[in-house]
């Protein structure tokens, strides 16, 4: 078959993996009792999604290498070395740009695993090849615009600090590599979360294996965030540590991005380095190359297995017994929110974002006190990601909305559910950045104080934005495509609840200005006042 | 006067400018099993789906035990719904779905867990408790769907094409499932492309042709309806939902190529 006509074919596979990412697996079948414009819209929308979300990961890569690369190389501090400062924002760009693309890949991967769309592809006139060549095209569409924006913004800013022309042969190199490691990690981790974690299992070590593969899973966001947040400091450790301890550089002289960084380097600054280091840094990044190049061939064998069936969920063993443990409506609803999220990674790396907000918050209090400014900076940043979740945990009602809706469900059970769920969450990111504050011997008592009396303004907004989806979405049903299609309403939600958790911190700043004893007092009041509203209006609720 | 177990009057459902059920009126007494027979997009499947509480319909009144949906909680209690694309919850196991199901239903482990073990045992589901129901094959997500829907013991059973996907032998025992249930007093409403099997299984049919219902009664009553009494319940349903006509002329046609 010609490749324009693979081409073509690959495009209507790659709409419909964005559809089915985005709406169509989380909408149970509730797509049918649409009207046929309403679908239509939603197809258009999820194109639209799928756009939005590869524009989003080029602007990143692109904001990085111009905000943080450039910099990092041309404005590294005096008692620094030149060439070290540029090795570090080298491999910070390259590192960002692996964890970048993974991150996004990571959202639509498991749906390209299991796609169903090449159920449709198999019984069609076309030779196993042919599917194979459609998927792993359909695969480039995933990642085009992220893939050539990392090439675009890479040469363009090596070329603005006055790279050499060998160096930029090299940069392309290093980001070809890095893009194909990126595509590796993220195929491999969707292919074995597919064929070997989603699946059920009651025992602990099943349910321990869940959880540390979610970890790993959002290590590309934990990873991306990281260097995103802190790469100058990084370049500047970097370089400063590799300065004083010159036998570190023979190690990393090996490791990826650093080997990459260095070839870089020495063929920017030709005397930069000795001749030992610049056979060292060759030798591994001429062995990164070939490693790519055999992660290219198997991400080729792998799309031959998608587009022929051959991943598929892994069965488990017979089971024991037939009992069943039923729990009180909304803690029914907690526990099959968490076992959907445990197997979902879309859905895990949400409910982990706040813990990895918060963790990132306390280490970034750096060094002395722990002040009120730095307090509630951490508050609005922590209940701010947590007011994110309501949305996502009702759109796993519409998972099965078909199914479900014919439950006798109450409206109270679910707001109870939902609202708890994410008040734990934000609980236990508060518990986080406290322990992080008391590894780092730094004063616990306003963190904590403030922290779990905020706990009453969080659960009074989650409540809020429970009740109005509830409200707005329950006999029209909570499908993906139903909450997020009409973006309007969704934000103005969202800054609802972000008001209710705003209004005791500016109170409270606002009384630090003017009579400082009473900022306690203030923002305690407001907090109780806000949970005791909200809890009169969800129990009016019927 | 007796209590209707459904009751359904001037029912209207649609889906944009679509109409799928038009007016349609019928009831469902007690110990009753009801047929609701009809082409495709007849509109089979949005009558049930009311029914079960799944879907609003733009006007008309339904009641079930005499309460109407206003009372929704409630009125979904008596009811076990079996779907007719079975989607669950795919990442789940049938035991973390079931358990799920019975918690809303709030249902007691010394009740459910015997109930449940005769049931998984009958439909022989027991081997694929702890299977992801996304591995599972179509005949045993419909075997947890109907489970599901049997596990609360309610009044009324509201299955859409409950028997597609299913073997033999849990087809056979299914069938067996609904007569004693109907025979205990409880009723059924259930929709089939089968007409084999709604002559056998229903006591009533209705026969619903463009979101109407274009005739209703036992299969005996349609038989003096249509003037065939020897006619099969196909043939009624082929001259009730005007399918029959120039149907000898396409036959012909495509066995002349």
């Amino acid at each position: 078959m010609r490749f324009s006509e693979l081409w073509r074919l690959s495009g209507t596979v790659y709409n419909e993996v964005s559809f089915q990412s985005i709406f169509s697996l989380r909408a149970g079948s509730l797509l049918k009792q649409r009207g046929k414009t309403d679908i239509e819209r939603l197809v258009n929308s999820a194109r639209v999604n799928a756009l939005i979300s590869k524009v989003l990961t080029a602007i990143f890569i692109a904001v990085f290498g111009l905000f943080v690369f450039i910099p990092s190389t041309v404005n590294a501090p005096w008692t620094l070395s030149r060439e070290l400062a540029f090795v570090g924002g080298v491999s910070a760009f390259l590192a960002g740009v692996l964890f970048l693309i993974a991150f996004m890949g990571l959202q639509v991967a498991t749906s390209f695993v299991s796609s169903k769309v090449v159920d449709v592809l198999g019984p069609l006139p076309l030779s196993k090849n042919d599917v194979s060549k459609i998927v792993f095209l359909c695969l480039l569409r995933v990642f085009d615009l992220p893939l050539i924006s990392a090439h675009v913004v890479f040469l363009a800013a090596y070329l603005a600090i006055g790279g050499s022309i060998l160096g930029a042969l090299i940069a392309v190199v290093c980001i070809f590599a890095t893009e194909i490691f990126a595509l590796v990690l993220t195929i491999g981790l969707a292919d074995f979360f597919y064929s070997r974690v989603a699946r059920g299992g009651r025992s602990k070590w099943q349910v321990l294996t869940r959880f540390l593969f979610m970890l790993v899973w959002i290590l590309p966001t934990f990873a991306a965030y990281f260097i995103m947040s802190f790469s100058g400091t990084i370049v500047q450790s970097f370089a400063s540590f590799a300065q004083s301890l010159s036998s570190l550089l023979q190690v990393l002289v090996l490791v990826y991005p650093f080997s990459f960084g260095f070839l870089m380097a020495h063929a920017t600054f030709p005397s930069g380095f000795d001749n030992p280091s610049l056979g060292l840094s060759f030798a591994a990044s001429i062995g990164y190359v070939a490693a790519s190049v055999y992660g290219l061939r198997w991400i080729a064998k792998t799309a031959g297995r998608i587009g022929t069936s051959q991943i598929v969920a892994r069965k488990v063993e017979a089971m024991k017994d037939t009992l069943i443990r039923p729990r009180i409506p909304w803690l029914g609803i907690i526990q099959k929110d968490l076992r959907v999220a445990s197997r979902t990674p879309s859905y895990a790396s949400l409910f982990l974002l706040p813990f990895v907000q918060s963790a990132f918050l306390a280490v970034s209090f750096s060094y002395g006190e722990v002040d009120l400014t730095k307090t509630f900076g951490t508050l609005v940043g922590v209940s701010m990601m947590t007011l994110l979740l309501p949305p996502t945990l009702l759109s796993i009602e519409g998972i099965s909305s078909a199914y479900v809706k014919s439950l006798p469900m109450k409206k109270k059970s679910l707001i109870l559910a939902k609202t708890s769920l994410s008040v734990g969450i934000y609980l236990l990111s508060l518990i986080i950045a406290l322990a992080v504050s008391l590894y780092r011997r730094q004063d616990l008592s306003l963190i904590a104080t403030f922290g779990f009396i905020h706990t009453l303004s969080v659960s009074a907004a989650a409540m809020l934005e429970v009740t109005i989806l509830t409200n707005r979405f329950w006999k029209e049903g909570f499908a993906v495509g139903n909450l997020y299609s009409r973006l309007s309403n969704y934000i103005l939600i969202l800054i609802l609840g972000f008001v209710v958790v705003l209004l005791p911190i500016v109170a409270a700043f606002t009384a630090f200005i003017l009579a400082p004893h009473l900022v306690l007092p203030v923002f305690a009041a407001i907090a109780c006042v806000e949970f005791a509203v909200m809890v009169a209006v969800a129990s009016r609720v019927s | 006067m007796e209590q209707l177990a459904v009751k359904v009057e001037g029912l209207v459902v649609n889906y944009g400018s679509f109409i799928a059920v038009n007016h349609a009126s019928f009831s469902v007494r007690n110990g009753e099993i009801y047929g609701l027979l009809g082409p495709n997009g007849a509109g089979k499947t949005s009558t049930i789906k009311v029914l079960a509480g799944v879907l609003t319909p733009a006007s008309g009144k339904v009641e079930i035990l005499g309460k109407s949906f206003s009372n929704e909680v409630a009125t979904k209690s008596q009811i076990g719904y079996v779907p007719e694309e079975v989607v669950l919850f795919d990442s789940l196991t049938p035991r973390e779905f079931l358990e799920f199901a019975s918690s809303i239903r709030r249902l007691e482990p010394d009740t459910v867990n015997p109930r449940l073990e005769k049931l998984t045992s009958a439909f022989e589901l027991g081997q694929y408790f702890d299977t992801p129901i996304a591995a599972l094959s179509m005949g045993n997500k419909q075997k947890v769907a109907i489970i599901a829907a049997l596990l609360h013991d309610p009044k009324i059973l509201i299955f859409d094409e409950p028997l597609i996907g299913l073997d033999a032998r849990s087809s056979k025992i299914l069938k067996e499932l609904v007569t004693f249930h109907a025979k205990k007093g409880g009723s059924v409403v259930f929709s089939t492309h089968i007409m084999e099997i709604a002559e056998k299984l229903c006591t009533r049919v209705g026969i619903i042709n463009k979101g109407e219902i274009a005739s209703e009664g036992t299969v005996d009553d349609l038989r003096k309806l249509v003037k065939s009494a020897e006619g099969s319940l196909e043939d009624i349903f082929l001259k009730v939902t005007e399918q029959e006509t120039g149907m000898q002329d396409i036959i012909r046609a495509l066995e002349s190529e």
